[in-house]
């Protein structure tokens, strides 16, 4: 290994030791008796080792400030104090290894789950999950969003085998607990109540810049999951004739395409 | 061999940060150029994209990255190149820079700038990697000095000889950071007027002028603070011995009002006339290469 490469390896370990440089040095045992002082320049104002400390405490603030931006409902029903645990632990199981902030908070809902922290709050990691895909969405692929006019350009004969899509950016979610109105509270800076629990769908969408998300239905969770999946629009009148029960099929075909298109969801498939 | 006059002088310029986009995307603020954190466009869609095509539209760019860690020693992360290559292609950007330091190891990234020691080891480590980049990117890369709080025993030369020498031998510009000069010279005791007068001229292509905070025993670059007034001493210096560079105002935390940002970045034009004025230098001449009409890109 070459003499940099076990310095940056070094300085890695160090910086990112969960309780502090002076513990991560403490288990260094390969370094030369002089320690941290042979490899970084200490003098009366600071120490080698509080040298490194400035850069330990960067690593870990930039990303929980990252994390708290990202996720500021989650950090609502934790409280500071919790958040900072979980973040604690969450860069030790999942460090991180893009170039990009934007990706830090990839795994933090799934880690939540088994967290100890969720027992106050068994509803966070279905918040956090939504927190996550608002900020994959807002930053996922265009596309353009068919129009009602497009839409009324088809001729009839061409329904059938018609293929429709949904924005490539769009997340539709499977929840336990019904945390939107809770993440809408916090985002318009109301007071919050804990989620219900409740097995659902939520959607997450881009309409134009602006990520919105809202439940689902069983009816329309269905008949999206078949334009996901590349259904003609046949097979997803099916669909909604399966589910609808008593409904008029052709209404709730209508009334969702009408919403769909409304919402900037639909695109060519 | 590189030299600044094959680069536009963009004149006075400011980071585009979140907290703008809609006031310069509606107002069309009277400022030279911007420029933008690579990593923060590299993504799929939406409206960070939507923005940069519209200030591309109306100003000249230069694309600033963060994560690029040329001193690492993983090996150089192709992916990341490709994405930083496509978003220059489509948004000709002046120039591209990034620092000299490194981010990350073993996998990992710190999304911090860690110091190299500047030994030979690491200043030849630096330049064939800088040549692997720039053949990648296809354009020269102009790295910047970055502020540091720790230095490194086995290091035999200044860091302006190291950062002069990987210039030279990589054959890439300079994106000299006057306030990073200025924390380090503090944090390590060393003349930051030499560091200025020791670089080489004709590889200095950008200026960062940005503030720091004072924590006593050290100081910390946070881009959070009004520039002060050693850093501005500091750019008459360089502004008398480099003449026209373009600046940029960096200001990341705790950031002001635009039209505030416009007012430093025109103090730095001002304070640039004036102090190569004193030195008797022909004027500032603007050669900013103009922005591309937005239907001219893809």
């Amino acid at each position: 290994m070459s003499h940099l490469k076990k310095l940056e390896s070094l300085l890695y370990r160090l910086i990112t030791a969960p309780s502090g440089v002076a513990e991560g040095l403490a288990a260094e045992r390969a370094l030369d008796a002089g320690g941290l002082d042979d490899i970084v320049l200490g003098d009366e104002r600071l120490s080698a080792e509080a040298r490194v400390d400035i850069y330990a405490n960067m690593y870990f603030y930039r990303l929980l400030d990252a994390l708290k931006e990202d996720f500021p409902a989650t950090l609502a029903v934790l409280g500071d104090d919790n958040f900072h645990n979980l973040v604690t632990g969450y860069l030790l199981e999942y460090p991180p290894t893009e170039p990009s902030l934007y990706y830090c908070g990839q795994h933090l809902a799934a880690y939540l789950r088994d967290h100890p922290v969720r027992e106050g709050a068994p509803f966070a990691a279905d918040l956090a999950t939504v927190e996550r895909a608002v900020v994959e969405v807002f930053h996922g692929p265009d596309a353009a969003a068919l129009d009602p006019d497009s839409m009324r350009a088809i001729a009839p004969a061409d329904w059938p085998a018609l293929k429709l899509g949904i924005q490539p950016s769009a997340q539709i979610l499977a929840l336990d607990w019904r945390v939107s109105e809770l993440l809408r509270a916090v985002e318009e800076r109301r007071d919050w109540t804990p989620a219900d629990r409740g097995s659902h769908r939520i959607l997450v969408w881009r309409r134009d810049t602006r990520v919105l998300y809202r439940e689902l239905d069983q009816a329309e969770a269905d008949a999206l999951a078949a334009v996901s999946r590349g259904a003609t629009f046949a097979e997803i009148c099916e669909v909604v004739a399966v589910d609808g029960g008593d409904q008029d099929p052709v209404a709730a075909m209508n009334r969702m395409l009408a919403r769909w298109l409304a919402d900037g969801l639909l695109v060519r498939g | 061999m590189l030299k600044r006059r094959d680069f536009p002088m963009l004149g006075y310029g400011v980071g585009l940060r979140r907290q703008h986009y809609s006031h310069v995307l509606e107002t069309r603020p009277s400022v030279d150029w911007f420029e933008v954190i690579s990593e923060n466009f590299m993504v799929a869609g939406g409206r960070a994209l939507e923005v940069l095509e519209g200030v591309r539209a109306s100003y000249p760019i230069a694309m600033h990255g963060v994560s690029l860690s040329i001193g690492s020693t993983d090996p150089l992360n192709r992916d990341y190149l490709r994405q930083l290559r496509d978003l220059a292609r489509r948004f000709e950007p002046a120039w591209i820079s990034d620092h000299l330091c490194w981010t990350g190891v073993g996998g990992r990234n710190l999304h911090d700038l860690i110091p190299l020691p500047y030994t030979d080891e690491a200043m030849r480590h630096v330049v064939a990697r800088i040549r692997e980049v720039q053949d990648i990117l296809e354009r020269p890369l102009l790295i910047e000095n970055v502020s540091s709080y720790m230095a490194f025993a086995d290091s035999t030369m200044t860091e302006w000889e190291f950062i002069s020498t990987i210039a030279d031998e990589a054959d890439c510009g300079i994106l000299l950071d006057l306030n990073n000069i200025f924390v380090s010279a503090f944090n390590h005791r060393f003349d930051a007027n030499a560091y200025i007068d020791a670089v080489p001229a004709e590889r200095v292509v950008q200026y960062h002028l940005a503030g720091h905070s004072d924590h006593g025993t050290h100081l910390l670059d946070t881009h959070d603070h009004p520039i002060c007034d050693a850093v501005w001493a500091l750019y008459e210096r360089a502004a008398r011995r480099f003449g026209a560079v373009s600046a940029m105002v960096e200001w990341d935390d705790n950031i002001p009002e635009f039209a505030e940002l416009a007012r430093i970045a025109d103090r730095a034009r001002t304070t640039f006339e004036t102090a190569t004025h004193t030195a008797n230098r022909e004027p500032l001449k603007k050669t900013g290469k103009p922005a591309l009409p937005a239907d001219h890109r893809a």
